[in-house]
């Protein structure tokens, strides 16, 4: 392999992970945008969305089959699901804190991402579960450039969804409204916006998301398990800051931006795989010194 | 301030006080089972915890120990958390059992052989295996897996037998899986082979293509992957996917037969360095069936180690006709190499396993066989 | 206003205390009940071990490490109104700085501790030097990273260990006695444990105390008044870095090996879930909130698998019947 062929091959390999990241980071920026809290739970969901798919493909799999047209609606079965369990979880746990300090709805974010954690952990008995599909390994050779049939449907599936909540936010009626809202709640009240309603879609809108990027992950890499939310999580927050955390172009953005660079950071030469996650994490540092709002976020006087 | 104190204090006493009740001389007999129930490792703990029970079932089935009395399992969490582990530990220890059997993370394991010898509790370390654990342990303890100083030794031989140059290295960053890899790139380099790759991967880190295609790149004609199936199990389906031809083999934490279940096809003709596991013995074979119809899953890698354990902690509590611990312990260290699951056991001087038994296992139909060169 | 007048502070007598630890609280007001209750407390932490098995011990020295621990966080994160999402990374290097330096270098324990201290002092420089722009999200994912990043580190250098860590760490002698019993552990804490608390009420009374609730409140207004707001903040990260550090030291010594494990992200959400569960920037509140969070999982030991979840689920509950802590601080 050349060096020009090695880079596409990461260029490729780099935006398959970071759409992943993307639709991820996509619901940490939404709930951030609305009612400013980081959603600790949010990787959960994610987890919480494979198991979803997994069981919705077992039900359809008998007459759909376990190739992309199951997969595709065991997807949006799972979203529906953990939307709802999003709705849930915002009215229950979130809701109620809406005015108590920003701290402290964090916490209470943690104590849901335990919850949900916990709840896999005592249901499956800890287990891997092996996610299994018909999909082949096929895919083209463009020389030295390997592209699955896989790949090329999982950054289109994420692309598509990423197109369409962003024309839901701009055109719609919903949309402007959650713009709205993230501007200024109290205005948006008087301005007879049910803003209860708006956090509501927001939540189902950002936890379906989570969902469909967990059945993807699922069925592309073949077993799901308890903690798989922690590091994506963890990652897709970090996209969600890089790109401006409130932004939703910023999040597809800070997504593939974080994908890229995990990929290139495995290959950089003289320091191993090891220095990765260091080398990510400093980048990090070092654009948010550079640009303290991400690269696509606003600067807002805020209070904790 | 003081109130509340008090009220945690005396909750935290009184809890601890029913606990330590139990002892009695005609009562049940008490043993901990030290692994990681929560948290990340809790897939490894249960896993370890199953193999346990299912023994101690046995052992009660047949009539228990010391003329009757039966034995009585107490979890000690430790979630892989050296702190927590402690915690754990002296709670085992507050609670009087008789011995402690387990030891998942090493990083966890080792604090408490302190706790355990100054206790002195007979401790049978299952899984964990770093070498620190050696110098550290007061005498109490001993180590019924194997070092990794032997793995490294079988892989080196059975990648030259392969004609193997390059090779590539994978670990996860863990105490075990690290300890593996470094010993392995020694042993290999040390040999005037060369390691063209040593990388590290994030546990619960799915994707693995950016490390295929440098592995790919870097002209490995074998990958050797030190660390546990599930994270293994992806890696393989993705070299494989990636057209990756070479060698692959994994160590003893992927000798699982789950990871076919996660692999699939690609894991068919994967090597693995195992223990004579499962297959191998007729005993071995009636622990996984028994296993599987019990839990609904096939043991993970340290379950027939973990069932040893328990067995051969109950030997020698037969063998010393006692719970007294000094008397357990020698009964401990005069393990005489009979046959158990995962194969003959006695201990050195420094209380680790006597004998290296590796063997290499081949993936072939969904399973593993014994593979002959 | 006159640059030097501090910005209203309610008096310490809390109108109607609202839970019965409040109440409890309030009944020592004045100085001398004040003196007396800390002394009960002195004596009963003298005379618990005595009296409790060797479990109890263990874990309330663990509970008094983090205290020691959530005191520090408090510092940056419930004076100084900074979210620190990688607070384990001080502790840390405290740990680790200690541990190479008696274990691979054959220092005294004793010298040792200020070399230790500097380091994590220099690591609150520079966690906190380039952040110092930032607000409160962004900071959280900096601190988190930087948490990250020192656990990595640790994790791939040989001198700290690799993922092994290190062991064989010396325990401590002083003045001949030699420190190594659970129990000679638990008051070294218990000193840890009440030095820190002294050090957070003066602090937290001092000038500077003073100078972070005016940057916590209104960071522009605060420099208006002529607070220097990088010297504020840099000090809040370098004090909290110390008690972190100080917590690692002896945490390190107390097990005698350290791996990254114990350093990881979720460390670190522990230590600030505590914080903020038992009430940001007041010092009783966090020290019960440090109980919480170490006792809580342990007293649930008897439901194995579940008692994380129910520990959890617990943890939902004070939070939504007592949003800003158990017991928060009254003057923000």
């Amino acid at each position: 392999m050349t060096w020009y062929d090695s880079f596409l091959q990461q260029l490729v390999d780099g935006l398959v992970l970071g759409s992943f990241y993307a639709l991820v980071a996509l619901g940490y920026t939404m709930v951030f945008g609305v009612i400013k809290l980081l959603n600790f739970a949010h990787g959960d969901l994610y987890m919480t969305g494979a198991f979803a798919g997994f069981g919705g493909l077992s039900l359809v799999s008998g007459f759909l089959g376990a190739g992309w047209l199951g997969i595709f609606v065991a997807m949006l079965l799972a979203m529906l699901a953990v939307g709802c369990l999003g709705v849930v979880i915002e009215r229950v746990a979130y809701h109620p804190m809406l005015g108590a300090p920003r701290l402290s709805i964090l916490i209470t974010a943690l104590a849901v991402s335990l919850v949900l954690q916990n709840a896999a952990l005592a249901l499956t008995g800890g287990q891997y579960t092996a996610f299994r599909t018909d999909l082949g390994f096929g895919g083209f050779n463009l020389g030295n450039l390997f592209l699955s049939h896989n790949q090329i449907v999982l950054v289109a599936t994420a692309a598509v969804l990423m197109i369409a909540l962003e024309l839901f936010v701009s055109r719609t009626l919903y949309g402007r409204a959650m713009r709205a809202v993230s501007i200024d709640k109290d205005m948006c009240r008087m301005m007879g916006i049910n803003v209860s309603a708006v956090i509501a879609v927001t939540f189902f809108i950002g936890s379906g998301l989570a969902a469909a990027a967990g059945t993807m992950a699922g069925a592309y890499y073949g077993s799901i398990w308890y903690f798989m939310g922690f590091l994506i999580g963890l990652k897709a927050f970090t996209a969600a800051v890089i790109g401006g955390i409130g932004s939703i172009t910023g999040a597809m953005l800070g997504g593939l931006i974080l994908g890229l660079l995990e990929s290139f950071g495995t290959h950089i030469p003289f320091i191993g795989s090891e220095w990765k996650d260091v080398f990510t994490f400093s980048i990090l540092i070092l654009v948010l010194v550079f640009k303290p709002t991400g690269l696509l976020g606003k600067s807002e006087v805020e209070r904790m | 301030m003081g109130k509340f104190l008090k009220l945690i204090a005396s909750a935290a006493v009184v809890n601890l006080a029913a606990g330590s009740l139990a002892m009695a001389q005609d009562g049940p007999i008490t043993i901990g089972v030290q692994v990681p129930t929560t948290g990340s490792e809790a897939t490894y703990g249960k896993d370890m915890y199953n193999a346990m029970m299912l023994a101690a079932d046995e052992i009660n089935a047949d009539g228990g120990l010391l003329n009757g009395r039966q034995i009585e399992l107490v979890t000690g969490d430790t979630a892989c958390d050296p702190q927590q582990s402690v915690n754990a530990a002296s709670r085992l220890a507050s609670q009087e059992v008789v011995g402690v059997v387990g030891g998942y993370c090493s990083g966890a394991t080792q604090p408490t052989l302190k706790t355990y010898g100054d206790a002195n509790i007979p401790f049978v370390i299952v899984a964990a295996n770093s070498t620190q654990l050696i110098p550290a342990n007061p005498g109490n303890a001993v180590m019924i897996n194997s070092t990794g100083d032997d793995q490294a030794k079988t892989a080196l031989e059975f990648f030259e037998g392969k004609d193997i140059e390059k090779l590539a290295i994978v670990n996860q960053g863990d105490a075990y899986s690290q300890d593996l890899a470094n010993l392995t790139r020694d042993a290999w380099t040390g040999a005037g082979h060369t390691v063209s790759a040593f990388e590290y991967v994030n546990k619960g880190e799915q994707d693995f293509s950016a490390l295929v295609n440098k592995i790919r790149g870097s002209g490995a004609e074998a990958v050797f992957w030190t660390a546990y199936y599930a994270d293994g199990g992806l890696l393989i389906r993705q070299l494989r996917q990636r057209g990756f031809q070479g060698t692959i083999a994994v160590g003893d934490g992927s000798n699982s037969p789950e990871l076919f279940n996660i692999a699939g096809q690609a894991a068919e003709g994967v090597f693995a360095f195992s223990n004579p596991t499962a297959d191998f013995l007729p005993a071995a074979k009636q622990f996984t069936s028994d296993y599987e119809s019990r839990f609904g899953n096939a043991p993970g890698p340290y379950a027939p180690l973990a069932y040893d354990g328990m067995q051969l902690m109950a030997w020698a509590i037969d063998k010393a006709g006692s719970t007294d611990g000094d008397a357990i312990i020698k009964a401990l260290n005069s393990a005489d190499g009979q046959e158990w699951l995962a194969g003959p056991i006695s201990f050195t001087p420094q209380h680790t396993l006597a004998r290296s038994n590796f063997v290499v296992l081949e993936g072939q139909g969904g399973k593993w066989t014994r593979y002959e060169e | 206003m006159d640059r030097h007048s501090p910005p209203t502070r309610p008096d310490t007598h809390e109108p109607r205390p609202r839970n019965p630890l409040q109440r409890l609280y309030a009944a020592f007001e004045s100085p001398g009940r004040r003196r007396a209750l800390h002394l009960a407390i002195i004596a009963i932490l003298i005379i618990t071990p005595w009296i409790s098995s060797q479990y109890t011990t263990v874990i309330l020295t663990n509970a008094l490490l983090y205290v020691v621990l959530c005191l520090g966080l408090n510092i940056v994160v419930g004076y100084a109104g900074l979210l620190d999402l990688g607070y384990a990374a001080f502790f840390a290097v405290g740990a680790y700085t200690i541990g190479i330096l008696t274990q691979q270098f054959g220092v005294n324990f004793w010298a040792a501790i200020p070399f230790a201290l500097m380091a994590a002092a220099l690591a609150g420089v520079i966690i906190g030097g380039p952040t110092l722009r930032l607000r409160s999200d962004y900071l959280a994912i900096v601190t988190l990273g930087f948490g990250e990043i020192v656990r990595f580190t640790a994790r791939n250098l040989e001198i700290t260990g690799g993922a092994s860590g290190l062991s064989h760490i010396p325990e401590p002698s002083l003045f001949g006695w030699h420190i190594d019993s659970s129990i000679d552990f638990y008051y070294v804490f218990v000193v840890l444990a009440v030095l820190a608390y002294i050090a957070s009420q003066r602090l937290f009374d001092s000038r500077l105390g003073r100078a972070w609730l005016y940057v916590r409140h209104d960071e522009d207004a605060a420099e208006a008044m002529g607070i220097n707001r990088v010297a504020t903040k840099l000090a809040a990260y370098v004090i909290g870095a110390i008690f972190g550090a100080i917590g690692g030291i002896f945490f390190s010594v107390n097990l005698g090996a350290i791996s990254p494990e114990s350093f990881s992200f979720q460390q670190s959400v522990l230590i600030l879930l505590a914080v903020v569960l038992g009430g940001m920037g007041k010092i009783p509140g966090v020290i019960l909130g440090a109980f919480i969070v170490v006792l809580g999982p342990e007293l649930l030991r008897d439901f194995g698998t579940l008692r994380l979840l129910i520990f959890a689920v617990l943890l939902l509950l004070i939070m939504l019947f007592r949003p800003s802590g158990i017991w928060p601080e009254k003057r923000s």
